[in-house]
């Protein structure tokens, strides 16, 4: 399976997550230059082996540090095949208890860092793009950019905003040789996720984090929650010359979770 | 307002029982039928038709007769509908033959023979879609399929038939009727079935019929005259929330 992205140059924001740090690794795998992005090199994982990735300390938010990090890739490259924004917070409230801080901070990493590293990556994957072949944008909406997760009202509605920003940067630059899509994970198992199981919101509660943890596992039709490679499955192939006629959509990947109604317990 | 010729298919009870009520309530001329004899408990204003709306020749045998009784047809309702509760693999052909017969044969057939005259004259059409048709209810495969046909259904009407006819669909939610009362009378622990199921709609309540004939009520009205091919969800807002609810464990 190697060697789908041979020749090509990627960059990943929250490129030390969860998530981010599988698609990192994938594109190793598959033979691209890759540029992992996060605030430190350890990112939210605890531990961090050396994977070959050239680390970029950057916060999405930082206008001049986004420009900074991509005069680096043009200076070393000379040009972008794919930019993953991975990068994202979330904040675990109703509108209610969220302070305009948090509500600001929420939007100015899953949005405005978005739009920060799209906006600076463009010119490079215009120049990519002269290869013959497209680039690829890809976007991290969520499936709670469709529907409501209880109180997590800031991050539901950035996720929203990202699924429109993406239809509307395909319809922009896809003249350009620029595919941009979205993909919106499910629970997916990453240091978010435990946080959202541990957190005194709806998560933990003084229940067992281990019946929790079955439970949600169970209402998932395929009766599991994901794997960050689950989605870096995904976002390879998006990357990937395979799906060049593929832009402006938002890639559900939940393991079925919004294909059923609410299980009542009957 | 306008004042209706309305049918309406499958009015004697629940759903479609709430409708006609609504509808005769604001001066309709409705017609309704359904496979057996006039309940006893309709209205007499209400014109009864023993019809199966799967077979072609009763559907236009319907029309027919609220011609004869009412004029021409300016609103019709397709509300009748079958469920089935079987994965793809317990289903055999005569699941198949009911729920694909009264559930899309029977939208088809009512919306063709109306289409006659709606399509010269003008009208609205109504289907009860559900929301099983966008998500799916476990162990009712050919009924979530049956009623995404009818979402299908509605916006090639209003395409293909606009501007003289419009045609839009609801999608109810869980609407509370007997069939959802003998559920949670099976469920292990009835009290806390009920509580559940309750937490999972933001409204805190079950829906009920008039909350659906409400809606046919807009749609029917002027107030919707810029609305067609659209399918509405009224369900309490159980489908806006993740299926997963960490804070029912």
């Amino acid at each position: 399976m190697a060697d789908k992205l041979a020749g090509k140059t990627a960059l990943v924001t929250g490129g030390r997550g969860g998530i981010g740090r599988a698609i990192v690794a994938r594109f190793l795998r598959e033979g691209a230059t890759v540029y992992a992005a996060d605030l430190t090199e350890q990112g939210s994982l605890a531990e961090h082996d050396a994977d070959g990735s050239r680390f970029v300390a950057m916060n999405v938010a930082d206008e001049a540090a986004v420009q900074a990090a991509m005069a680096r890739v043009m200076e070393e490259e000379g040009k972008l095949d794919i930019l993953v924004n991975a990068a994202g917070i979330e904040i675990e409230k109703t509108i209610e208890d969220t302070t305009l801080e948090e509500w600001n901070r929420s939007f100015a990493v899953n949005c405005t860092g978005t739009f920060l590293t799209s906006k600076y990556a463009l010119p490079l994957m215009r120049t990519a793009a002269k290869s013959g072949n497209s680039a690829s944008i890809i976007n991290f909406g969520s499936y709670d950019g469709f529907i409501a997760d209880p109180g997590l009202a800031a991050y539901c509605a950035t996720k929203g905003a990202v699924h429109a920003l993406t239809r509307a940067m395909a319809c922009d630059h896809g003249p350009e040789g620029i595919r941009v899509n979205a993909i919106c994970p499910g629970y997916i198992d990453t240091p978010m996720l435990q946080s959202f199981f541990e957190g005194d919101g709806s998560g933990g509660e003084g229940g067992n984090i281990e019946t929790l943890q079955k439970a949600v596992r169970d209402v998932h039709p395929m009766r599991t929650y994901g794997t960050p490679d689950d989605i870096a499955n995904l976002v390879n192939w998006l990357a990937s010359d395979e799906a060049r006629y593929a832009s402006g959509q938002l890639w559900v990947l939940d393991g079925g979770l919004s294909a059923q109604v609410q299980q009542m317990k009957l | 307002m306008t004042k209706h010729t309305a049918i309406v298919t499958g009015g004697s009870r629940g759903i479609g029982r709430a409708i006609v009520d609504r509808l005769l309530a604001d001066g309709a001329n409705v017609t309704t039928c359904g496979r057996g004899s006039r309940p006893e408990d309709l209205p007499e204003a209400v014109h009864w038709v023993q019809a199966d709306v799967s077979q072609t020749k009763d559907a236009a045998a319907l029309i027919k007769a609220a011609n004869t009784a009412f004029g021409r047809v300016t609103l019709l309702v397709n509300n009748a509908g079958v469920q089935v509760e079987k994965t793809v693999a317990d289903s055999d052909d005569d699941d198949w033959d009911l729920v694909m017969n009264v559930n899309c044969k029977g939208v088809f057939n009512m919306c063709r023979v109306a289409l006659l005259d709606m399509g010269e004259h003008g009208g609205n059409i109504i289907n009860i879609g559900s929301i099983s048709g966008m998500v799916s209810d476990p162990s009712m495969a050919l009924y979530n399929a049956s009623k995404a046909f009818v979402h299908g259904l509605t916006r090639s009407i209003a395409v293909d038939h606009g501007p003289k006819v419009r045609c839009n669909a609801i999608r109810p939610g869980w609407i509370m009727t007997d069939m959802a009362e003998d559920g949670f009378a099976l469920a292990n622990d009835p009290e806390a079935a009920i509580k559940d199921a309750l937490a999972r709609h933001p409204v805190g309540r079950f829906g009920r019929p008039e909350d659906i004939a409400n809606m046919v009520a807009w749609l029917a009205s002027d107030q919707s005259s810029y609305m067609t091919g659209e399918c509405l969800t009224v369900d309490g807002g159980m489908t806006a929330a993740s299926p997963l609810n960490p804070g029912l464990f």
